[in-house]
């Protein structure tokens, strides 16, 4: 949409979570776009309103209030014009209610076109509930069970190179016709199904489907396998999301009329204010957002942009599975005391049924931390095992390969390079101290050499992210002064030694602290405050058998930023080992909780 | 965070239930509007399409795929029989012929001449829908199923296993806070469906499947004992299709845990009646909770649809402690302070005042109660 | 497992113990025993020096049984005193006399006497290799029992193994078929015998996948076999009906008749993935180069370490060696083999550190006064 947004003073924007809806204003002060005023409201999707517009005029109408500009006409957004006193130049949104887009992916080879297509789906939005491939083990049958139980919004069907194989994608569409498959919303239209692979199937796959589904062809995600193209399909997906899923979904149509770019799901919205400041800044970046149901996860390396959905890790409907998930004995590691694995078992179970609750006791809030410290690895895990360089490439070889020969399809993820990690999400957001965010960010993603750790306070990234498709500047504005809570740097060298050798040597001028020059020990945390917006230049020396980027053992120079909690020296090694021994356990633990004021209290 | 979480969670003396009876594919409705039928009366009808099984011709005959279609025996609709020839080439005139044959019965659904491969469809699964209570059929969708309607009492778990059944109510426990141990399950529990009071044990549940009993509603379960009862560790609270031989509805919540005064007096009131319960939850969007379900004819005042957004905290009301440390008590609001507080866990948060049962007086979060409704 | 150790030890000892028997002999002035650690054939023949004479050599004569006469047998140095006579029946017995040629041309008789050579059960002078076998068996026995019971063995990562997938997905996704060449070996040959088990999980895969497979033969008898391989594995993946008789096929048993065959197939069938598993000679580089010109993923696997250089060039993927042999237990996680890979490995580090050692020890022999000749006489046979 060629829209000319250069004269834009206010913008609009909110997000219909399947909860809450969420409302931000940005006005223009001088030549900077800031966040003015936010508000919520319930989401209003399922009974008794049934009309997702209530819930966002409920939140427009706390801005509204809250901000004194007019931005309501009867029940309406109104926008601004000649003549209009009030309104908003631009309103934008974003919308994961009623479970998101949910999307079943097709390819030929599971770890090839089966891969992208996944890729693809996630980094539209959608979550992926199913993989069928060609080579996934299971029988026709089966897949046509599985296609017709997990009941998609849509399908994306991919497969073979161009020129490629013909036979394979025809038999996955023909089993996608077997199973006749209806929509989960409504059974008055046709299921979307996307086809983007080889192109010279396009008749055969138009022959088997167009008469039972509403398909719509793209162009190939893989035209070789040297190369992912996932763009066309994944601008499909979100047409289709609009015109299909969308639709259906009450007070939809409306919602859709008001705003003046298409709405966009949540979590796609979420990956381009990621991709933008990744490329804005030109740094590696990893979000997370870890929800009640859903654990997301995203990152750009290299520049290339990856999402993946752990659609059962999550905080509170799906905190069971976390639990069934990792083991109870893997949670237990980061509490320092010792509990009755019945009754953890029981309470974890009771936080599942009643999702809203919240500790009240000090244990209580120790234990759920723990829950998404392990909820936040698995997500992680997850997402390495996605984000990975493409497969079934011919390679060029010399003879110095002869011992070194590496294969394809290797994780994009270095935690070495990464530059920025933030969190979202009510356990991070919410949690009482900001420090505790910042050592559960530490301990699900184990950052390595130098990190900076942020959380979004109040999760604006969706809205900045449909805001980032047609502003890019004014998202990354606000995301740069209003969204960041900056937690500050983590410094963390990567490397085991014996317990209690040194790890690292600091050196440099904190403002407050004057001039440090500090050994850390290894199996040690500190903190070295530095307050919001300040930056030290420091010398990192990790001690031999340590890196911090520069290779093992040499010193190096580094910027380290301050945030709200300051700056984490973590010298507990890479790879993280927490120590067996049950005393020493609960010793270590308390004391990185202690050095780095984690709780009120000491256990 | 700061509105009070009351799940709503209906427990009803009387009123109109309505359940809709929709089959998963349209087929046909064996009632009209206006009869009256029992719970296990079948209102509707349909034929789920068979299981596929693909047979790669072009193999069996060694014929390039695009020939298939000129050596077909069958043709696409064609039924066929399991064992029957599908396709056949001759060579060396019929002296020696190369034949495919149809794994299952059923019927084709189609032949590819690219793959080289046909589907072969199995006959259509019949799949009937019940009544799942006594009552009147009030609307006919079309095709799809019918809508019954009762008068009756109406209460929700929180958590269940197991689907659709129906049986006698028989309490088996004196008080609400009892235990339901296996030596309260006898012989004549078979076919009915129990109420015991706070806990199930495992071993007691088993026994309720030896002897045949229909379902088990209790407070509370423990969750090791889920693990062992399912035989893996429930992850996502999706459940209903179990098949377990029992249906287990929890009123309360995992633990030891009183059933809510409330509902155990109901129970123990309707004791005797074909009830009819399910235990089918999910706990995600679009949340489903276990449902018991007792048409009577008692006279009585109808409770509206309650349980909704109605009700509200105020001072005297009666609710639950949801969280440690004070999980399951009940009590009654004191105070309903405005004004956010800190709790031990440092978390700002609308608070209230509540005064135990035991007499203690304790400051909670709002959150961390719920609502406790009689109807 | 514990068993086996225990019988080891059991015939061990055993051997001992009857290597340990004193053989009986008869005092006299010349003693006549069984020597030791042999099969019977041999008796050690000893006698005193006389005393105050000077002897310049000993005449041996044996008794012949048939004549009852001794004959001469051989002479030795005057300053020796014992003779060692092999060649003997096992169980017989012989009589020998020794007479000493003094240095003054006199001679006279030392003495008579007589024995009987048995065979013993075990060779003490091979004793060393007996514990170098014993450790390496036990060695082996102790990974296949932690195997077995569940613990990972470490193995390296070998990358043209895990690349084994991919390859046959990308032959998938591009719909072209994939060509295995098993060498140019014949069916003894051991690099055949590795490439064989690579194929039998390359035709499961393909199975799988359903992708064709092309598997041109130099050897009839490799023919045979490797075609009951393929059509066995595309059964036990449930797909016999994807079994094509033909995929397998002969070409001819020259050398370069069947390089130019298989440049061919390249050519026209353009697959997609060539693996090249085996023995192979000249024709390595010609076979990669062309494979490599069509674009196709190629893995190779040789034991011919002169082909090396040109595999690793022209080829995605390389097995050397060792890595051809360790394929099937790679790939087959069967804990037999890993057990006896990993078993191997440790022997052959063990062997590696007594290469080193014994050159360390050697360089201190050259530098100064260092007595480095027990480590040597380790690995010696045992006198």
């Amino acid at each position: 949409m060629a829209q000319d947004y250069s004269h834009v003073k206010t913008i609009l924007a909110t997000d219909c979570g399947s909860t809450t809806t969420k409302a931000i204003l940005i006005e223009k002060e001088g030549e900077e776009y800031r966040l003015k005023v936010r508000g919520e409201a319930p989401t209003t999707v399922e009974k008794p309103a049934e009309d997702v517009t209530r819930g966002v005029l409920n939140a427009v109408g706390e801005v509204e209030e809250l901000s004194g500009r007019t931005l309501l006409k009867k029940v309406k957004v109104l926008h601004s014009g000649k003549g209009i006193k009030g309104g908003t130049d631009v309103y934008l949104s974003t919308s994961s209610a009623g479970g998101g887009l949910q999307m079943m992916v097709a390819g030929v080879v599971k770890s090839m076109t089966g891969e992208s297509a996944q890729r693809a789906a996630l980094g539209a939005g959608a979550i992926v509930m199913d993989v069928l491939a060609s080579n996934d083990g299971r029988l026709g049958h089966e897949k046509i069970e599985a296609i017709r139980r997990l009941r998609p919004d849509m399908i994306l069907l991919s497969g073979g190179i161009d020129g490629g194989t013909i036979s394979h994608v025809v038999e996955l569409a023909e089993l996608i016709g077997a199973a006749d498959p209806k929509p989960r919303f409504g059974s008055g239209y046709d299921l979307p199904v996307i086809y983007a692979g080889n192109k010279d199937a396009r008749g055969n796959v138009k022959g088997s489907l167009e008469a039972k589904t509403d398909l719509y062809v793209v162009d190939n995600i893989r035209p070789v396998l040297e190369r992912e193209n996932l763009g066309p399909a994944r601008h499909e997906i979100h047409n289709l999301f609009m015109e299909h899923v969308m639709a259906q979904a009450p007070g939809y149509s409306k919602l859709m009329e008001w705003t003046d770019e298409p709405i966009m799901p949540t979590p796609g919205a979420v990956g381009e204010i990621i991709q933008t400041i990744a490329s804005t800044y030109g740094i590696e970046a990893i979000g997370v957002d870890i929800g009640g149901a859903t654990t997301d996860v995203f990152s750009v390396f290299g520049g290339v942009f990856n999402r993946t959905v752990s659609a059962n890790l999550g905080m509170s409907y799906s905190v069971s599975n976390v639990v069934a998930e990792t083991g109870l004995p893997n949670i237990m590691r980061w509490v320092p005391f010792s509990v009755d694995e019945r009754a953890i078992r029981d309470r974890v179970r009771n936080k599942m049924i009643r999702p809203t609750t919240i500790p009240q006791t000090l244990e209580d809030l120790i234990v759920e931390q723990a829950i998404a410290r392990e909820a936040l690895r698995l997500a992680f895990e997850q997402h390495k095992s996605l984000a990975v360089g493409l497969k079934g490439i011919q390679q060029q070889r010399t003879i110095s390969d002869a011992f070194a020969q590496t294969a394809t399809g290797g994780t994009l993820v270095n935690m070495m390079n990464l530059d920025m990690l933030v969190g979202s999400g009510g356990a991070l957001s919410h949690a009482p101290r900001r420090a505790q965010a910042g050592l559960m960010l530490i301990d699900g993603f184990m950052p390595e050499c130098v990190t900076f750790l942020a959380v979004d306070s109040i999760f604006m990234m969706p809205q900045l992210g449909v805001l980032s498709k047609v502003m890019p500047k004014a998202a990354t504005q606000v995301f740069d002064r209003d969204c960041l809570v900056r937690l500050g740097s983590c410094v963390a060298p990567v490397g085991s030694g014996k317990e209690g050798s040194n790890c690292l040597h600091i050196e440099a001028d904190f403002p407050g602290l004057g001039h440090i020059s500090e050994d850390v020990k290894l199996g040690e945390m500190r903190l070295l405050p530095l307050p919001v917006g300040e930056k030290v230049r420091a010398k990192l020396d990790p001690a031999r058998g340590f890196d911090l980027g520069a290779g093992k053992g040499d010193a190096r120079e580094v910027t380290l930023e301050g945030g709200v909690v300051g700056v984490v020296l973590d010298c507990r090694g890479r790879p993280f080992q927490i120590p067996e021994d049950e005393t020493k356990r609960v010793n270590a633990i308390t004391g990185w909780l202690q050095n780095l004021d984690i709780y009120p209290k000491v256990f | 965070m700061a509105h009070a979480y009351t799940p709503g969670l209906k427990v009803l003396g009387k009123t109109i239930i309505r359940k809709e009876r929709i089959l998963p594919l349209a087929g046909e409705v064996l009632v009209k509007k206006g009869d009256t039928v029992k719970a296990e009366d079948i209102v509707a009808r349909t034929f789920l399409p068979g299981n596929v099984e693909t047979v790669n011709v072009a193999n069996s005959l060694g014929l390039p795929p695009e020939e298939v279609p000129k050596f077909m025996v069958k043709q696409e609709g064609d039924a066929v029989e399991e064992g029957e020839v599908i396709a056949e080439m001759k060579q060396f005139f019929g002296l020696y012929s190369s034949r495919a044959i149809s794994p299952v019965k059923g019927s084709i659904e189609t032949v590819s001449s690219i793959t080289g491969q046909i589907i072969v469809r199995e006959p259509p699964n019949p799949v009937v829908m019940d009544a799942y209570v006594d009552g009147k059929v009030v609307e006919v969708h079309g095709k799809e199923g019918v809508t019954v309607e009762t008068t009756g009492t109406f209460i929700q778990g929180i958590f269940g296993i197991g689907g659709e059944t129906q049986g006698e109510i028989a309490v088996v426990t004196d008080s609400s806070e009892r235990v339901l141990a296996d030596e309260d399950i006898t012989e004549e529990c078979a076919g009915k469906i129990i109420v015991g009071g706070s806990l199930v044990t495992a071993a007691a549940l088993k026994k309720a499947i030896q002897l045949g009993v229909k379902g088990v509603i209790v407070g509370g379960f423990h969750d090791w004992d889920l693990k062992s009862f399912l035989g893996f560790d429930l992850g996502v609270a999706i459940t209903g299709h179990e098949n377990l031989g029992v249906t287990l509805v929890i009123t309360e919540g995992f633990g030891d845990m009183a059933m809510a005064e409330a509902t155990f007096n109901l129970l123990k009131a309707r004791e005797g009646l074909q009830a009819s319960i399910n235990g089918a939850t999910q706990i995600r969007a679009g949340v489903i909770r276990p449902e018991i379900i007792v048409p009577h004819t008692e006279k009585g005042k109808l409770a509206a649809g309650a349980g909704e957004e109605g009700s509200n905290l105020e001072i005297g009301t009666r609710v639950r402690a949801i969280r440690e440390p004070f999980f399951g008590k009940l009590g009654e609001v004191t105070s309903l302070p405005v004004e956010l507080q800190i709790l031990e866990s440092e978390a700002k948060v609308r608070v209230l005042g509540v005064k135990f049962d035991d007499g203690a007086e304790e400051v909670i979060p709002r959150a961390n109660v719920e609502i406790i409704e009689a109807g | 497992m514990r068993k086996l150790v225990v019988i080891c030890v059991v015939i061990t000892g055993a051997l001992l113990i009857s290597g340990c028997q004193e053989i009986d002999t008869e005092v006299s002035a010349v003693t006549v025993m069984d020597a030791p650690n042999d099969s019977g054939g041999g008796v050690v023949v000893a006698w005193p020096a006389p005393a105050g004479v000077k002897v310049d050599s000993f005449a041996i004569e044996r008794l012949d049984p048939e004549t009852g006469k001794y004959t001469p047998l051989t002479t030795v140095k005057g300053d020796e005193t014992f003779l060692e006579d092999t060649g003997l029946t096992p169980n017989a017995d012989y009589s020998y006399r020794v007479v000493a040629n003094l240095a003054d041309g006199k001679t006279t008789a030392v003495g008579e006497g007589a024995g009987r050579p048995t065979g013993e059960w075990f060779n003490f002078n091979r004793l060393n290799v007996l514990v170098g076998v014993v450790s390496f068996v036990v060695l082996v026995l102790v990974f296949i029992s932690m195997a077995r019971g569940g613990k990972e063995l470490f193995v390296r990562k070998i990358a043209g193994l895990e690349a084994v997938d991919e390859a046959i997905g990308r032959a998938t996704e591009m719909g072209k078929p994939i060509l295995f060449v098993s060498g140019l070996g014949d069916a003894s040959d051991i690099a055949t015998i590795a490439a064989m088990t690579i194929l039998a999980k390359v035709a499961r895969k393909t199975a799988e996948y359903e992708t064709p497979l092309i598997v041109p033969c130099r050897d009839p008898i490799v023919m045979m076999v490797e075609k009951e391989m393929v059509r066995e594995a595309y059964t036990e993946v449930g797909r016999p009906d994807a079994f094509e008789e033909d995929s397998v096929f002969y070409v001819t048993d020259s050398q370069f008749g069947y390089v130019a065959a298989v440049d061919g197939i390249m050519l026209r069938e353009r697959p997609a993935t060539n693996f090249y598993m085996g023995a192979f000679y000249a024709e390595s580089l010609i076979l990669a180069e062309t494979g490599a010109q069509t674009g196709a993923i190629q893995i190779a696997g040789t034991d011919r370490v002169t082909q090396f250089p040109f595999f690793i060039t022209a080829c995605d993927y390389t097995l050397m060696g060792e890595e051809l042999y360790a394929a099937t237990a790679y790939l087959g996680r069967d804990p037999l083999m890993l057990g006896s890979l990993k078993g191997q490995d440790w022997a052959k580090a063990v062997i590696l550190v007594i290469l080193i050692v014994g050159a360390i020890l050697i360089a201190l022999t050259g530098l100064g006064e260092v007595d480095t000749t027990w480590f040597a006489r380790l690995f010696e046979t045992v006198s």
